[in-house]
């Protein structure tokens, strides 16, 4: 039982990344239709951002995070405008190939800039490193601080998803593209904003995570490849959907790792990948609606 | 005349190959052999990228399977090579076809994306099933030896995968411009479209997976020759990328270039082989530039600007003469002015 409240917690907090990283591919298929392959390497790029200003330059945790943000940002807007924009009445090959160039520009560039240092970098913890107990239940405060950040930018994200302008253009215009156009939204921007909006969650993910873990250049893609796997098992198009996909994959992935074996941690998120598009390509919050064609 | 077309050109290009074992030190001969296996991974993935349209990046994985059956059949159960290499080939065919099941299913992102699932399974297999693969260690496989032929091992294995890149070439070319190449580009193009003229979408999604498998374990076999080892990183995401780069710059939809392609890739690649970094950088700006700029690859470029570059999609009609099945319109409408 211990084990298992153990597990449960860590998937959990594993699981919120996963969801922060769903919730930034939604939010850019969502509103432009496009998956973005170099979401992955956003995140890595962003992670090693923060850690340059936290580490190297000595800056604190906030202000660090804050900036890597807005780096991310605006990478982010930087792939729509170099791989994603042209290519949006290309077919989907171009548009993959595209992306997935691009990625390896930015994983190449970290290595180039960062990699020098043995390739992993660590992070320090914000908070003491000593487990406590709460309640019977052993619990790294890491693991709490991370599962609170993570609600909180989800907080904030509906918040802003709801509530502003930018945010009811982003809405309208992944509901009727068209229509948004011709109530005079500017579609090149919106596409532009959630780009941005997509990598800079993505980056908070990575700021918060970073403590964590080690950082690498090549921990993109298996973040981007779980991420999606949340997304997939959401639906792509739905943010609840996605965030409700992280924590399942987050738990999967740590209860297989704890129950059979820890190597199977890493593939748990592939085999969900592959049976959901197989068997429910619709996601698990869908009920009866029919497949694009 | 079309002295410079695609015919001379590729005739030059075989002589150039045969007689490069002669003129050449033992690491050049390793680089242009390294090319004659891309050419045949590059075939392969642009039947069923380039000619089939499907968004698939599970070529690297058939190509570590290939590899991998070749070598372990050798190493465990001491299996002659000529026996475990077309058994690689065949079980590399055989995962091809398997993935096209749920090809059938998806589409464009959701397929790119269950084959990339399905590709870090595979590395995932070849890391962690110790008790088969040797880990991430990986393992050397026995040196093969052409002993009734006066070769030494690189030359024979030379001519050997030479061999291969020719036949298998011929096939595809012939292949694309048969029905079944009328039936992938249909596919490609519109699947309700190829479905009401009659297409078995199953049947050629299928075949151009299983087509692509064979090329890649074909490669992969030869590969695990070539290099007398196996381990899991030669075959990860970025030797998928490295695939998709060759068939995009030598030009999606085009058998002859796969070939220009992958010569060029595996040129900038050894150039760059110090820094990987700088590696991954070259790759992803020349795939982004190439989608962008360049969609046609080179072999675009040239049916653009050189006559005797076109690629139809069928033979012409009539008259056929035997040793001049490769006569394009273009090359008879010169003629006859």
């Amino acid at each position: 039982m211990e084990l298992f409240t153990y597990l449960l917690l860590s998937g959990l907090t594993t699981g919120s990344l996963y969801a922060l990283i769903a919730l930034g591919i939604v939010v850019v298929n969502k509103s432009t239709g496009m998956i973005n392959f170099a979401h992955g390497e956003l995140f890595m790029f962003s992670g090693f951002v923060a850690w340059m200003l936290h580490v190297q330059m000595g800056m604190g945790y906030l202000p660090s995070f804050a900036i890597a943000v807005a780096i991310g940002f605006a990478l982010g807007a930087v792939t729509n405008l170099i791989a994603a924009r042209p290519m949006r009445n290309a077919d989907v090959v171009g548009l993959v190939l595209a992306t997935i160039g691009l990625a390896f520009v930015f994983r190449g560039a970290a290595r180039v800039i960062w990699g020098g240092k043995s390739d992993y970098l660590s992070f320090p913890p914000i908070t003491s490193p000593d487990p406590v107990t709460i309640g019977g239940v052993m619990v790294i405060p890491q693991q709490i601080a991370v599962l609170a950040g993570a609600i909180v930018i989800m907080l904030v994200f509906a918040a802003f998803f709801r509530l502003t302008r930018a945010g009811k253009m982003m809405q309208a215009t992944a509901d009727n593209a068209k229509a948004s156009r011709l109530v005079g939204i500017r579609i090149d921007r919106i596409y532009m904003l959630s780009f941005g909006t997509g990598a800079a969650i993505a980056a908070a993910a990575a700021v918060l995570m970073a403590p964590l873990t080690l950082l690498y250049p090549d921990m993109g893609f298996s973040f981007f490849i779980k991420g999606f796997a949340a997304a997939v098992l959401g639906g792509l198009t739905s943010l609840p959907g996605a965030v409700l996909g992280g924590f399942c994959i987050g738990i999967i992935e740590a209860l297989a790792g704890g129950y059979i074996s820890s190597s199977f941690m890493e593939v748990s998120a592939f085999i969900v990948i592959m049976f959901v598009l197989v068997l429910r390509p619709t996601g698990l919050l869908s009920f009866g609606k029919l497949r694009q064609v | 005349m079309t002295l410079f077309g695609r015919r001379n050109v590729l005739l030059a290009l075989v002589v150039i190959a045969a007689v490069t074992p002669f003129l050449v030190n033992d690491y050049y001969l390793f680089i242009a052999n390294t090319i004659l296996i891309y050419v045949l991974l590059s075939i392969g993935l642009n039947v069923l990228v380039g000619y089939t349209g499907q968004l698939a990046f599970a070529n690297a994985a058939m190509f570590g399977i290939g590899a991998y059956t070749t070598g372990l059949l050798q190493v465990r159960l001491a299996w002659p090579f000529w026996l475990a290499f077309p058994s690689g080939a065949v079980i590399a065919t055989a995962v091809g076809l398997a993935i096209s099941l749920p090809a059938l299913r998806l589409k464009g992102l959701y397929l790119a994306v269950s084959t990339l699932a399905f590709a870090q399974f595979t590395q995932w297999t070849f890391l962690n099933w110790e008790a088969v693969t040797y880990g991430a260690g990986g393992f050397k496989t026995p040196p093969i030896s052409f002993a009734p032929l006066p070769f030494s091992k690189e030359i024979g294995l030379y001519y050997l995968s030479l061999l291969f890149v020719v036949v298998l070439f011929v096939l595809a070319q012939n292949a694309v411009r048969s029905r079944f190449g009328r039936a992938f580009v249909a596919v490609r193009d519109s699947e309700i479209a190829a479905q009401s003229l009659g297409v078995d979408l199953l049947r050629y999604k299928a075949l151009a997976f299983g087509i692509s498998g064979f090329y890649a374990g074909i490669a992969g076999g030869l590969y695990s020759a070539l290099l007398n080892f196996v381990s899991p990183e030669g075959y990860d995401l970025f030797q998928m990328v490295l695939q998709k780069a060759m068939i995009v710059v030598g030009g999606l939809g085009s058998i002859v270039g796969s070939i220009l392609g992958a010569g060029a890739i595996v040129v900038i690649l050894e150039a760059l082989r110090a820094v990987k970094g700088v590696q991954e950088i070259a790759f992803g700006a020349i795939l982004v530039g190439f989608v962008l700029f360049m969609p046609g690859g080179i072999a675009g470029f040239l049916k653009a600007k050189l006559r005797g570059w076109e690629e139809p999609l069928h033979r012409t009609q009539g008259d056929t003469p035997p040793s001049s099945t490769l006569v394009t319109p273009a090359e008879k409408s010169e003629v006859r002015s």
